[in-house]
């Protein structure tokens, strides 16, 4: 074993000659081991509680609490130390004894220095095999919970998006049918139509749950286009303001002041605009939905080294520090099911990890949420 | 004033949804013939006179990509206006490539495709009316040579 490594070792010698003690510990120290000591089994006890050991020499016969009680308490509470037990010559009953009651091993005494101290590498090296063990085994684990979880998220958008096409078709058929009973229900001769109020509300009810579905099928399927996005080069700004625009209803509505803060000089990039109008769309009406009346938003723009970066900010609610991780899986929303169906986050993410960009969140509760997403220019 | 109905015919796999558009683009005045693959799509062209097809592009059999070339080698004056779910974008753009003057996404929105529908009908009127010129000029032409 290397000589770092023995030098880790936390080695307890308990003994009641405090001779026989001195000699070991001075000839360990010269190995590179500064060991403790402790000259009964309940001094050994009371130490281990506050200082956790890796190895305890122990001599079996001692006045009071003798070796092998001291060892029976120490596999109760320390079950990461490893101990070896010193016997008097004519006692290898007590040896054996001591193994059975889980002690690493035996010598006799006298006993042979070299010997000693093998012993004690091989106790440490089992200490060491097992940490490793245990530290490989959740290593594993955790890993092995990474790949189900981007497995389940790749298989789970694949799935959504296929059901989501299928789902299209017979909501195409419900659109239309509805569509064509308003239309009749506008004719002349059904002016006077008995209950004609009540037709016209359930009607509108279809129309508008359609519409609700539909915007979830085509937010599903807008991240699963083929590998040929159109490239353009894209005026950010512009699009942050065309966005803007998109989304002023809801923002007057609750008195928000949008503000657009663009460094001077930006290039514009190479990038599909859709998609970047998408992420903006996303992250926009989240920091509206999430910021109170006469809130303030404010879109920051700058250019990094080769690329660009989009921050909105919010002083809106803020996301609690549970939810920073759930932000975006699919599905995952806070707000009530008409409101939101939890896939803008996931959405933009899927597109900004197409990009071979990044998206992070700072959030503070109370105090309000930034998204920053930078996008590497692709030429 | 009276509207001049166009000639649509809707192609689509799905029968329930050709019926309910059909309704309610009769009820909105124009004439729907159905059909229900490209087959069918082009056994109809042969004997009516359609000014414009609204074709789905996911079909089993000949696809709408397919259909939509057939139909521009052969009746090259017929406009095509593509419907897509929207997973089949680039499939669609693929088809104005091709000589579709435009897409929907389905669900459509039903003005979105009134417009559209109009806008396709009056390019076609218009090439209908060059054509007819032109043949005008080669008679006129012709007789002035006798
Ligand atoms: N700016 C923000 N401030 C506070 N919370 C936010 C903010 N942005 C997102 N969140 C939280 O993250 C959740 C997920 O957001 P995401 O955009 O994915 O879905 P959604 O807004 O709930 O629904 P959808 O966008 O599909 O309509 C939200 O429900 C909300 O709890
Ligand atoms: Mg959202």
């Amino acid at each position: 074993m290397e000589p770092e490594l023995i030098r880790n070792i936390r080695l307890l010698l308990v003994d009641d000659e405090a001779d026989f003690r001195g000699t070991l510990a001075k000839r360990l120290l010269k190995r590179g081991i500064a060991a403790h000591q402790a000259g009964q089994g309940e001094a050994c006890l009371a130490l281990l509680a506050n200082h956790p050991m890796d190895v305890v020499v122990m001599d079996v016969k001692m006045p009071g609490m003798n070796g092998i009680d001291a060892l029976h308490h120490i596999r109760e509470r320390h079950t990461e130390t490893e101990v070896i037990l010193l016997t008097g010559h004519a006692d290898t009953r007590d040896g054996v004894e001591g193994i059975k009651a889980g002690a690493f091993d035996y010598l006799t005494k006298p006993v042979e220095f070299d010997h000693l101290l093998s012993k004690i590498i091989q106790a440490y090296d089992k200490i060491l095999g097992k940490k490793q063990k245990i530290e490989a085994v959740a290593y594993k684990a955790r890993i092995e919970q990474q790949m189900i979880a981007t497995e389940r998220l790749a298989a789970l958008g694949t799935l959504a998006a296929g059901v989501a096409h299928e789902i299209n078709n017979p909501l195409a058929i419900i659109k239309e049918a509805a569509g064509y009973l308003s239309s009749l229900l506008q004719k002349r001769e059904l002016t006077d139509m008995p209950r004609k109020a009540v037709f016209e509300k359930v009607l509108q009810k279809i129309e508008t749950s359609v519409k609700r579905a539909r915007i979830i099928t085509h937010q599903l399927l807008g991240n699963v286009r083929k590998s040929e996005s159109i490239l353009a080069e894209v005026d950010v700004i512009q699009l942050v303001e065309e966005t803007i625009q998109l989304v002023r209803r809801e923002a007057e509505d609750k008195d928000i002041a949008v503000a657009l803060q663009a460094a001077d000089g930006l290039k514009p990039i190479w990038a599909d605009p859709n998609q970047i109008r998408q992420i903006l769309i996303n992250l926009l009406s989240n920091a509206i939905q999430a910021t109170p009346e006469e809130g303030r938003i404010a879109i920051q723009v700058e250019s990094t080294d080769g690329g660009i970066s989009i921050a909105v900010i919010d002083n809106g609610a803020g996301i609690p520090k549970e939810n920073l991780e759930k932000i975006f899986e699919p599905f995952f929303s806070t707000k009530s099911p008409g409101e939101g169906t939890g896939l803008g986050l996931f959405v933009t993410r899927e597109i900004v990890d197409k990009f071979g960009g990044t998206v992070e969140v700072v959030s503070r509760m109370g105090h309000g949420t930034q998204f920053t997403v930078q996008i590497p220019n692709r030429r | 004033m009276i509207k001049i109905p166009t000639n649509i015919l809707l192609v689509d796999d799905e029968k329930d949804f050709v019926e309910m558009l059909s309704l309610r683009l009769e009820e909105a005045g124009e004439k729907v013939t159905p059909a229900y693959d490209g087959k069918m799509c082009l056994d109809v062209l042969e004997t009516e006179p359609i000014d414009v097809v609204v074709l789905d592009i996911k079909m089993p059999g000949m696809d709408g990509i397919q259909t939509l070339m057939k139909i521009k080698i052969m009746y090259p004056l017929v406009e095509v206006v593509l419907l897509t779910g929207h997973g089949t974008t680039e499939t669609a753009i693929e088809g104005m490539k091709l000589g579709a003057f435009d897409y929907l996404l389905k669900p459509a929105d039903f003005d979105d495709l009134q417009t559209i529908l109009a806008d396709a009908k009056k390019k076609k009127a218009a090439q209908d009316e060059r054509i007819r010129q032109a043949e005008a000029r080669r008679l006129l032409r012709r007789g002035g040579n006798i």
